[in-house]
């Protein structure tokens, strides 16, 4: 298969409806507006986007979606990012609905995809556990088998909108170590033992830490097959991945672009500051990083939207935005001097998001592990 | 480098243990507070307290002349000094204030040294820097706020910005231009200006990092003839260049605050490492974090000695320390480095470094707020500008 890292029209065309329309509903201050907020989120704008069709977009058919590919929502990301727009599309579509998608049962996918594809539920992951490990190791909190059903008890943090969610999806370990013994749960996060505390974070996310004590699961709300979640808890996370890289690489086009446009304007010793060559370096830094892992990205995308395998791609392309995100961060902000370290200069809204991203789904230090696990299998 | 091996006396022994019971009674909360990081109203009184009780020990002017409030002590009891506000965890002193006293105890009259390094010494009045302007950052030198002569006054109009702190502060050290004919480096002067003249307007700039820098108007600002610090028109030579900017490492030796916060950082850095567990084994032994940690102790060593040696050169030649060359290289790589330490550290502590506060917090959020703080790097001057300046100045590379 030849690789094409160009999108075709249909694609071409959904990026171009996505930059409009979040240029429009989400310029700056609507994220500063939800930084750190009591609401999770803005409803009104979540059905505004449901409405495009854009949440169940790669849902399949039966379940209200449009059974679109991987590629095709690829745009929607990249200007997700690049706006900053505080809806949670990555969370509660890239990564909660996608693992209902994948392995839910009938009357599970029933219950949730096209409510969620219509705006009206929200599922997320509940993964994150305080010693801050990621991958299948990290999951420790327990479920005990009691009668049908479970109890589940230990604490979740960075859990994204636990206060708006109707369903979080709970990594939990039944049994074994490592890779066996990870099983998934639908909890309501207003069930009997469930509480939850929004933890302010440099990102101003609304990222909650869950504590569950005691809490009895149906085995009807097991997610996929007991002891057996892992792999495809991965893969999904690996997609979700590749589509996190991808808000990078909008935001780094954004962060380039102003930049770029700073060194133009701002005039010091009878010169724009961008014809020195030490803010040439600066302004490259950032466009190098994104480059790189705008290719990365790009290729991952391909390889899952056409059925190859893609752990090595995906860890890649994370590695990469993970350690761009930050390099995008530090030249942007020499470009800038004291102007970028004012609250009021939009610059600092990537800073602060960025560094959620850079950790969000494995930091690069555990991507590189995985690409190079694979390297050497 | 003369050889500081500071307690190599019982003298010296004696007083490090002096200034280490002082801060155990001083700043017993332990309490870290930035001045130039934290807006809240009690730590800023707890601060200033804090302060004046060093103050009325006669230690912040612990290396000045006995005639102008201080105790002529030897540069190696400031280092002393120094290191056990360090290890103590201490807030820093604010940083313009020292640089104010050297340029007033360099270049001021008698009754101007009398007059303000008092308020310094005892940390009664606290000044901000009024340098920096809308369209004068590295090009200082462009500045174009006006002193205009008035009978026996000096009248001030223009506009400064990023003044740090100067909404806490009493007084102001402004450069600005006394002769309008002048161009660039000529005719700047030196200001020390009473925030509370008529015709003197602040305008907040918040910051990312929790503080707050200002914008400062001046219309009409009338202050009297002896506000001006130095030769009229020669601010540039006698002030900027030799004292101030961040050239703080002179006999009359201010506190390294990014140092010492940097160090305090370190250590706080390692010992969460070792308290804490991932997978069930401590951080200090997991093998990539011992080299993140290890680099991280390299660059902070580095920094160290590097004020050490200008404390040094400093106690040989009872002037200046570190030359052009030194004193910017170690400012471009500190200025570098220290994002880098934040983002390092942020990288070894993991995902739970974005918590700012309560129970999950990772040390009370300390390590996002470093991050965050440190891309107030550009205080005092760019890297870029401190690497052009070491490059010609330092080694000799055609301008
Ligand atoms: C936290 C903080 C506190 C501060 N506190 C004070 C204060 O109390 N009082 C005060 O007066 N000022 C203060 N400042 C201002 C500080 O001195 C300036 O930010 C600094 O001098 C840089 O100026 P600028 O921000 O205008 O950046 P610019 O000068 O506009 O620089 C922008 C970019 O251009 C580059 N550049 C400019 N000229 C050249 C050149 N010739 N060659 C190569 N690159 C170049 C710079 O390196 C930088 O990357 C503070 C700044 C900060 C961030």
């Amino acid at each position: 298969m030849a690789i094409d890292l160009n999108f075709n029209e249909e694609q071409q065309l959904i990026c171009n409806t996505a930059k409009e329309f979040f240029a429009k509903r989400c310029p700056p201050e609507l994220a500063r507006k939800y930084e750190n907020s009591t609401e999770d989120f803005p409803r009104e704008l979540w059905k505004e986007i449901a409405d495009l069709g854009w949440l169940g977009m790669t849902f399949p058919v039966e379940y209200d979606g449009l059974g679109c590919s991987f590629l095709d929502t690829y745009g929607i990301y990249v200007e997700a990012g690049r706006s900053l727009a505080p809806v949670p599309l990555l969370e509660a579509i890239g990564i909660g609905a996608a693992l209902v998608a994948r392995m839910g049962s009938a009357d599970q996918k029933q219950a949730l995809l096209p409510a969620i594809a219509a705006g009206d539920k929200l599922v997320t992951l509940a993964i994150m556990e305080p010693d801050g490990s990621y991958g299948a190791n990290g999951v420790t909190l327990t479920a005990v088998k009691q009668g049908d059903g479970f109890v589940l008890d230990g604490t979740k943090l960075l859990v994204a909108c636990a206060g708006t969610a109707d369903r979080l999806i709970v990594a939990a370990r039944t049994g074994g170590a490592g890779e066996d013994g990870v099983t998934l749960f639908l909890v309501d996060p207003k069930a009997a033992g469930v509480s939850i505390e929004r933890t302010k974070n440099i990102g101003g996310y609304p990222l909650y830490a869950v504590t569950l004590a005691k809490v009895a699961v149906s085995a009807a709300d097991v997610l996929g097959a007991v002891g057996k979640a892992w792999p495809a808890t991965e893969a999904v996370m690996m997609q979700a991945a590749v589509l996190q890289s991808a808000m990078v690489v909008g935001a780094g086009e954004r962060v380039l672009e102003i930049a770029v446009g700073y060194a133009k304007e701002r005039v010091q010793f009878g010169q724009p500051i961008g014809r020195h060559q030490a803010v040439q370096y600066l302004c490259t830094d950032v466009a190098i990083a994104l480059r790189n892992t705008s290719l990365l990205t790009l290729h991952a995308a391909w390889k899952i939207d056409s059925g190859q395998p893609f752990l090595r791609e995906a860890a890649l392309a994370k590695a990469s935005a993970s350690k761009a995100s930050a390099k995008m961060t530090f030249a942007a902000h020499e470009v800038h001097a004291g102007i970028g370290f004012m609250i009021d200069y939009d610059l600092q809204l990537y800073t602060m998001r960025g560094k959620h991203w850079e950790y969000n789904l494995g930091d690069a230090r555990h991507h590189y592990e995985i690409a190079v696990a694979q390297a050497a299998a | 480098m003369v050889d500081f091996c500071p307690d190599d006396t019982p003298e010296l022994k004696a007083w490090r243990l002096e200034v280490r019971e002082f801060l155990h009674e001083a700043w017993p909360s332990k309490r870290i507070f930035d001045y130039d990081y934290d807006e809240d109203p009690a730590g800023w009184e707890e601060y200033k307290a804090f302060w004046r009780a060093v103050g009325k020990k006669g230690w912040v002017a612990l290396t000045w002349p006995k005639e102008y409030y201080g105790q002529a002590r030897s540069t190696v009891e400031k280092w002393i000094l120094d290191e056990e506000f360090i290890a103590y965890g201490a807030p820093t002193y604010p940083v313009i204030g020292l640089a104010v006293a050297a340029a007033v105890l360099r270049h001021g009259t008698h009754e101007q040294r009398l007059r303000h390094l008092k308020g310094i010494a005892e940390a009664t009045t606290l000044w901000g820097e009024g340098y920096t302007e809308p369209s004068a950052g590295s090009d200082l030198a462009s500045l174009t706020t006006r002193a205009h002569r008035d009978g026996d006054h000096w009248v001030l109009n223009g506009q400064k910005t990023l003044g740090t702190a100067a909404h806490q502060c009493d007084w102001m050290f402004v450069l600005a231009r006394s002769d309008p004919n002048s161009v660039k480096h000529n005719g700047i002067s030196a200001f020390l200006v009473p925030l509370d003249t008529p015709g003197i307007q602040m305008l907040p700039l918040e910051n990312i990092g929790d503080g707050q820098q200002n914008q400062t108007f001046f219309e009409n600002a009338r202050i009297p003839a002896d506000c001006l610090v130095g030769d009229e028109g020669q601010a540039w030579n006698q002030i900027w260049f030799g004292i101030g900017g961040e050239q703080l490492d002179n006999a009359f030796a201010a506190q390294d605050t990014h140092l010492m916060r940097m160090v305090r950082m370190l250590a706080d850095t390692i010992s969460y490492c070792k308290e804490t567990k991932r997978g069930g084994a401590p951080l200090t032994e997991d093998p990539v974090i011992r080299v993140q940690l290890g680099e991280l102790m390299v660059g902070v060593e580095a920094l160290r000695l590097a004020a050490l040696d200008g404390y040094s050169k400093a106690a040989t030649s009872g002037k200046g320390g570190r030359g052009a060359l030194e004193s910017n290289l170690n400012a471009a790589f500190y200025k570098e480095f220290w994002p880098h330490y934040a983002q390092v550290a942020m990288e070894i502590v993991g995902p739970l470094a974005q918590i700012q506060g309560g129970k999950w917090a990772q040390l009370n959020g300390r390590f996002e707020k470093y991050f965050r703080t440190s891309f107030g790097n550009h205080a005092g001057g760019t890297s870029q500008l401190k690497r052009m300046v070491a490059a010609t100045r330092g080694l000799g590379l055609p301008r």
